[in-house]
């Protein structure tokens, strides 16, 4: 039984292999892209606005509110990361409904991948907003002798991101190959129900917790509650 | 629960890329979109806001002019209305005014009235008096009264004045006869008489006639020539009723005037002056 899309090859040529991992990544990465430019492409700013563009508009400013919500000023300048990071997410999750087709989130590489994103992209931003010396300085707060806890606490939470997408959507997706062969009828329609919501909540919880390392990194003194939403994230 | 590096990497540019199109294909497209729309929403409330702004400055200006309009027009209704109470009372006075000398005009329009039928009916009442004393007279006129009629009318011839004498005198020369009638036939003894007493009033022998055939004389004539003395009791009548006459218009005339001139006297002369002989 196949757990991970990355020993999905869908195609081979000169040595090169295309998994599903890859693959299906870039038919979520295409509908994505396709769909927005096709309901963009057509924007209107007067007061007749088709339902397309109100679905869109309402998933931006949602994502900004929340962007706004963890405690930042700006949301445009986190909105196309932690955007983009949600939508791919969500969109990834929830194709796992259509038969065939494997998320790509449930591969640890993809994962990883993300997570190893979010880890460059938070002292990136906290440099571009506070310089690298002020950045520098969080990792020896509150004591030099934090450095270490400071660096491990990255790293750690790094990988906790990557194994919590990865744990959630791998588990669906086994919760069901594993309830076909045993009860092939109705149950397996109720896990990927299931599973639909635990992908857009895994989404979120990526997105936001994305959000908050940046933001407390990106803040002049850390809030102390940035670190319980850490905490409580899973 | 293996991570393949190579697919890590890929998808690392996988997302990146994802990143770079949906920034150039969604957020910046709907930002702007709802950017703009905000724009123009704002606008929009502005310009409303000012032509809020306006309309209020118009309805005050408009609750401005009312009020002043609604002043006027209590200052003009007071003055119509103390105009009106003026003009009312002007009529009023001029109709009291009217009223009273309609009434004052129609009272002595009354008295004229009431005047002229006094005076009608005194002189109705004097001329029934004159009538009945004619029937009278008329009625017991016999040989009886027309002695006594010719007895008196010698008597009268006897006591004539010597103006009238001197003038029966010229006449009677001129004259052929003298002419005595009398309402009727008198006593020849009578007659004789007053052929006596005038030929000696007279100094002249003139032949007398006597004619009683004239009704209703209830007196007597004497005619020569041109000349006549007549006494009967028709013509006293005459002059009372003429008198009485005057007398009824000279109240008539006094009673709208009573200052007027005093004409009583006179009328009282002229009747005397009636009793002489012509």
């Amino acid at each position: 039984m196949e757990i991970s899309p990355d020993t999905w090859v869908l195609a081979e040529w000169h040595g090169w292999r295309l998994t599903a991992t890859v693959g299906f990544t870039w038919v979520v990465m295409a509908l994505l892209v396709l769909g927005s430019w096709a309901i963009t492409a057509r924007l209107s700013s007067g007061e007749s606005v088709s339902r397309w563009q109100v679905m869109l508009e309402v998933i931006v400013t949602a994502i900004r509110d929340q962007i706004k919500e963890v405690g930042t000023d700006d949301p445009d300048r986190y909105l196309p990361f932690i955007g983009t990071l949600f939508l791919f997410i969500a969109a990834a999750n929830i194709l796992s409904i259509i038969p065939g087709y494997q998320p790509p989130t449930g591969s640890l590489s993809t994962t990883a991948a993300l997570a190893i994103c979010v880890l460059i992209a938070v002292p990136l931003f906290s440099i571009t907003r506070r310089g690298l010396g002020a950045h520098l300085r969080t990792y020896i707060r509150p004591s030099p002798l934090m450095l270490p806890f400071n660096l491990i606490s990255e790293i750690s939470r790094t990988l906790a991101l990557a194994v919590r997408l990865y744990g959630n959507v791998m588990s669906g997706t086994v919760i069901v190959g594993i309830l076909i062969s045993v009860a092939p009828f109705f149950f397996p329609v109720l896990m990927q129900l299931l599973g639909l919501l635990t992908g857009l909540i895994q989404a979120y919880i990526f997105a936001i917790l994305a959000m908050v390392y940046i933001a407390s990194a990106s803040r002049a003194r850390p809030d102390p509650d940035t670190d319980d939403r850490d905490k409580t994230g899973d | 629960m293996s991570i393949d590096w190579l697919t890590v990497a890929a998808q690392i540019v996988n997302f990146l890329v994802l990143v770079w199109l949906l920034q150039r294909f969604l957020y910046q497209p709907i930002s702007e979109a709802m950017r703009r729309r905000e724009a123009r929403i704002e606008d929009r409330l502005s310009e409303a806001k000012a032509a809020r702004e306006d309309a209020e400055d118009e309805a005050r200006r408009l609750r401005e002019e009312r009020a002043a309009l609604d002043q006027e027009r209590q200052g003009l209704l007071e003055q119509a209305r103390d105009e009106a109470a003026e003009l009312r009372r002007d009529l009023n006075a001029e109709l009291r005014e009217e009223m009273e000398s309609k009434r004052a005009a129609w009272q002595r329009q009354l008295e004229e009235e009431r005047g002229d039928f006094a005076r009608r009916l005194q002189r109705r009442a004097g001329q029934q008096v004159l009538h009945i004393t004619e029937r009278v007279l008329a009625d017991f006129a016999g040989s009886d009264l027309s002695e006594r009629i010719a007895e008196t009318f010698l008597s009268r011839l006897k006591t004539l004045d010597a103006a009238t004498r001197d003038r029966l005198a010229e006449a009677a020369a001129e004259a052929e006869s003298a002419v005595v009638t009398t309402g009727h036939p008198i006593a020849p003894a009578t007659r004789t008489k007053i052929t006596r007493a005038l030929r000696e009033a007279i100094n002249q022998d003139i032949p007398v006639n006597y004619k009683d055939d004239e009704a209703g004389l209830l007196g007597a004539r004497l005619i020569i020539g041109e000349q006549t003395v007549e006494w009967s009791a028709a013509r006293h009548l005459k002059q009372l009723g003429v008198a009485l006459d005057e007398i009824l218009d000279t109240e008539g005339h006094r009673a709208p005037a009573t200052e007027k001139a005093d004409g009583g006297d006179a009328g009282d002369q002229e009747t005397e002056a009636e009793g002489s002989a012509t």
